[in-house]
């Protein structure tokens, strides 16, 4: 099917394509113009103008136009290659041409959307761009995708529900799974929460009901308390290094030991609202059962049981994995106001949201009356954006200098169904409910603010660079604490509501994974929140080939959003790995054996083992040395291009020629 | 493709890595920012691909400035940061030799969302270039001085 063969640059029919992208480039750049002033080229064919080329109906006449007009090069002028251009070389192909005969301008990203003050300098950067292309597709030779065994075997890095759900359907497709987890816990986040919204279900019992579908799944490993410690290699074939702790204790000792263990430390599970043992659950019913010794705080002091005196020794082991696909399902951590912000930490009658929920589930069934440190509680106030929608010039960035400038999504809601939870309890509780805009957004998710109104929490509107303030009230007042603030709801009025507590409803931060961007070379955003290629196109997958993202890790989501996002990066692994190949571009190093003298040159600069040797051939009765690449080792870098003194080595594709004739048509006068 | 020598601006070409400066560029547009439209970008895998001859040719052919947006240590090539880096400190001497002036060419490290320094490197560029002029002059008052 596809041409194999390489016209010389005069004899080349380029097809040019210039997108409107709806407006998107055609707002500003002369699309008209632009295909105009390409028709002048002497090597192309046809240049056309279409205002969505993605479009079925754009890429048809793409198709058409290489089987009618025998065009064997095409060039689209759209948005950026990231995004379309593996969509425009099937299109190529399908017109029967190899799909390396395609050559992707970026016309949006890096033109109309930034020259928008300019349309006549973005118009002709257009051309000059364009020319450019042409100057390359010229010089386009026709590659095949190297195809390469994939290990049919993904490893999903965080044990919380989206980690889990993405377990599930990866090994639901027949594919191996190795989970792991850094806590000695599988849950995540979830596990901490009571009734959840949208369901009113009890959080733990839906997770339970998960996590047993996944241990008892015959194609999904567990691994606790790992993580991953090294990682080489590509698509279909990572060699990955796991680090696993021991859990100190285990069989008939584990029990003994933990109602042995007297050594206490702030519950992390209950955000430091208890305490709890060294050697601990993290709660209930958790899996695993069998309790872990906290390595990070255990004091190292011998613990008596059954009158032998023991110590725990943290046994680490490193094992090595070979694996497809890589899902990161890190997850978030409720974010922690800095002590005295809006009374925390100073005052006990400051709770977030997350220990809130922690305080009603710890609670010994319906009391009758909602206490908080053996006090009653009467009246509440929540605060809404703690921590997130931060403004530059009014609140300080976090200590890493970022601002908490956006949104967390799911404190509205969750602060709103809580509260509405603990008004059907406690009917008689006053809730002020101080927010600067209600997020409850997603399907009729709105009732949970019409409850809330019915109910009747008063809600107090504060605009973002003036928050509300949580100071003691004084000696002797009705209650512990005063929220002062302004109620944009009653034209700006000054208010002060005494409360018996206050709930700042947090927003997400992603948890610190540094060491596994700088292992895997994958983005974080503007919010330190890992980033995906494209946030509608391609929504879960890295700029990593085979490394995708699932839940919070990503941005501040929802149980179903996570989960809907762990099901996509099961999806994408499984279109990746169930054919047990993957294809990559064909981008390596190759060899003009005309030209290459065995200087060896090339090895010297190559960092890749034996993806270029020098061997022994007989070139004109005589034995030389010359650079052979093997394309599976080669990473494609270049290298060995500008090492070689004999010009005999180029990375197939991106070849020093193509960058030398777009050159010459970027330097080269355009009138428009 | 009329050739004219209507409206002369000083050409900056940037050769941006697809895991670093493209995808910071990308990211640019994607915030609508405003830069300067005599910048050519062109995708590069990894810019230690370039030699010595390569910058060269292209300041003969009238790139005024060039700006090598690399990946820096988030480059996902082994030894193409530190080879990039020989690269352009080799050229730096070359260009001394021929009279070019060194300011033309830039090595920078530009990650996927860094927008701030993408532009700061733009506007930089720009800045020196109009300070220094076009780089035909300078070749021709080299020509001159011979
Ligand atoms: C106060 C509050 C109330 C909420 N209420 C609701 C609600 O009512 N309804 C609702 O739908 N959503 C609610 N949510 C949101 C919900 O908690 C999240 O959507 C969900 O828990 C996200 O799951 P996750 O798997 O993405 O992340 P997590 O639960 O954070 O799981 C990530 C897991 O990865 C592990 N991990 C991290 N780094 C590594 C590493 N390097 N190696 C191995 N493992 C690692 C962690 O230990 C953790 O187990 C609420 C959130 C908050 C803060």
């Amino acid at each position: 099917m596809t041409e194999k063969t390489n016209p010389k640059p005069e004899e080349t029919k380029i097809g040019v394509y210039v997108c409107y992208c709806g407006g998107n480039i055609s707002d500003v750049v002369d699309v008209e113009k632009v295909a105009e002033k390409m028709r002048e080229h002497p090597n192309v064919t046809i240049a056309r103008t279409d205002m969505s080329m993605c479009s079925d109906a754009g890429q048809s006449i793409v198709e058409n136009d290489i089987k009618e007009l025998g065009l064997n090069r095409v060039v689209i002028g759209a948005c950026a290659p990231s995004l379309h251009e593996h969509t425009f070389r099937g299109t190529v192909a399908r017109g029967g041409l190899n799909p390396y005969f395609f050559h992707h301008v970026g016309l949006r990203e890096q033109d109309s959307w930034v020259h928008s003050n300019n349309p006549g300098g973005a118009t002709e950067k257009a051309i000059r761009l364009m020319y450019a292309g042409i100057a390359k597709a010229n010089l386009l030779k026709p590659l095949d995708m190297i195809k390469l065994k994939a290990e049919r075997h993904a490893l999903v890095i965080g044990g919380g529900v989206a980690g889990l759900r993405a377990a599930y359907d990866i090994a639901g497709r027949g594919i191996n799974v190795t989970l792991i987890e850094k806590t000695p816990f599988l849950g995540g986040r979830m596990a901490q929460l009571e009734t959840v919204f949208p369901t009113g279900n009890n959080a733990r019992e839906d997770l339970h009901s998960l996590i047993n579908e996944v241990r008892t799944h015959p194609l999904i490993t567990i691994h606790t308390l790992s993580e991953l410690v090294n990682i080489r290699g590509y698509i279909g074939n990572y060699d990955v290094q796991i680090r696993s702790q021991s859990r100190g204790v285990s069989g008939d000792n584990a029990e003994a030991a933990l109602a042995a263990c007297t050594q206490e430390v702030p519950d992390d599970f209950n955000y430091g609202l208890t305490k709890r043992k060294v050697v601990y659950r993290a709660y209930e019913g958790c899996f695993p059962s069998t309790p872990a010794v906290d390595w990070e705080h255990y004091d190292g002091k011998p613990i008596e049981i059954d009158g032998q005196k023991v110590i725990f020794e943290n046994k680490k082991k490193t094992f090595d994995l070979r694996i497809g696909a890589i899902v990161i399902a890190t997850g978030f951590q409720p974010y922690e106001p800095p002590r005295g912000d809006y009374g925390y930490d100073e005052l006990p009658e400051v709770v977030t949201l997350p220990q809130f929920i922690r305080h009603m589930g710890l609670r010994d069934g319906n009391v009758g009356e909602l206490t908080w440190k053996g006090h009653p509680v009467r009246d509440i106030a929540a605060i809404h954006c703690v921590g997130s929608r931060h403004l530059a010039g009014v609140h300080e960035p976090q200590p890493d200098g970022i601002l908490n400038n956006y949104c967390s999504r799911v404190c509205c809601t969750a602060t709103l169904h809580q509260v509405n939870e603990l008004l059907d309890e406690y009917p008689n509780i006053n809730v002020y409910d101080f927010y600067e805009d209600i997020r409850t957004y997603g399907l009729e998710h709105e009732s949970y603010y019409t409850e809330a109104s019915k109910k009747m929490v008063r809600f107090l509107r504060f605009h973002g660079d003036q928050r509300p303030e949580v100071v003691a009230a004084p000696e002797g007042d009705t209650h512990p604490v005063l929220v002062k603030g302004k109620d944009y709801l009653t034209n700006g009025l000054e208010v002060e509501v005494p409360v018996d507590l206050v709930i700042l409803a947090v927003g997400m931060v992603p948890r610190p994974v540094d060491d596994l961007v700088d292992m895997m070379k994958i983005p974080k955003g503007d919010d330190r929140f890992l980033l995906e290629v494209h946030p509608k196109l391609r929504p879960v997958e890295t700029p990593v080939p085979g490394i995708v993202l699932a839940g919070t890790a990503q941005s501040p989501m929802n149980i179903q959003e996570s989960c809907n996002a762990a099901s996509a990066a099961a999806a994408k692994v499984a279109v990746l790995l169930a054919a047990g190949q993957v294809e990559l571009d064909p981008y390596v190093a190759n060899v003009d054996l005309d030209k290459c003298e065995g200087t060896g040159a090339c090895i010297e600069v190559c960092e890749y083992e034996d993806a270029i040797v020098l061997e022994t051939m007989t070139v004109e009765g005589k034995e030389v040395q010359r650079a052979v690449v093997t394309p599976a080792n080669c990473s494609g870098c270049g290298n060995c291009v500008s090492a070689c003194p004999h010009h005999a080595i180029d990375v197939q594709g991106w070849e020093v020629a193509h960058y030398e004739a777009m050159v010459d048509a970027i330097t080269m006068e355009v009138e428009i | 493709m009329n050739e004219t020598t209507t409206t002369k601006e000083p050409k900056i070409l940037i050769l941006a890595t697809l895991s670093g400066g493209y995808a910071g560029a990308d990211y640019v547009g994607q915030q609508h920012l405003n830069y300067s439209t005599n910048t050519s970008i062109l995708p590069v895998r990894c810019p230690s691909m370039f030699s010595t001859e390569f910058y060269i040719k292209a300041f003969e052919k009238g790139i005024d400035g060039i700006i090598v947006m690399y990946s820096g240590t988030d480059s996902p090539f082994k030894g193409g940061p530190e080879r990039t880096a020989v690269m352009v400190d080799q050229t730096y001497k070359k260009m001394g030799e021929l009279g070019i002036n060194i300011k033309r060419l830039k090595l920078a490290a530009i990650c996927t969302v860094c927008k701030k320094p993408f532009l700061k490197q733009v506007n930089e560029m720009n800045e020196t270039l109009n300070e220094i002029g076009f780089v035909q002059d300078e070749l021709a008052d080299q020509g001159k001085d011979k």
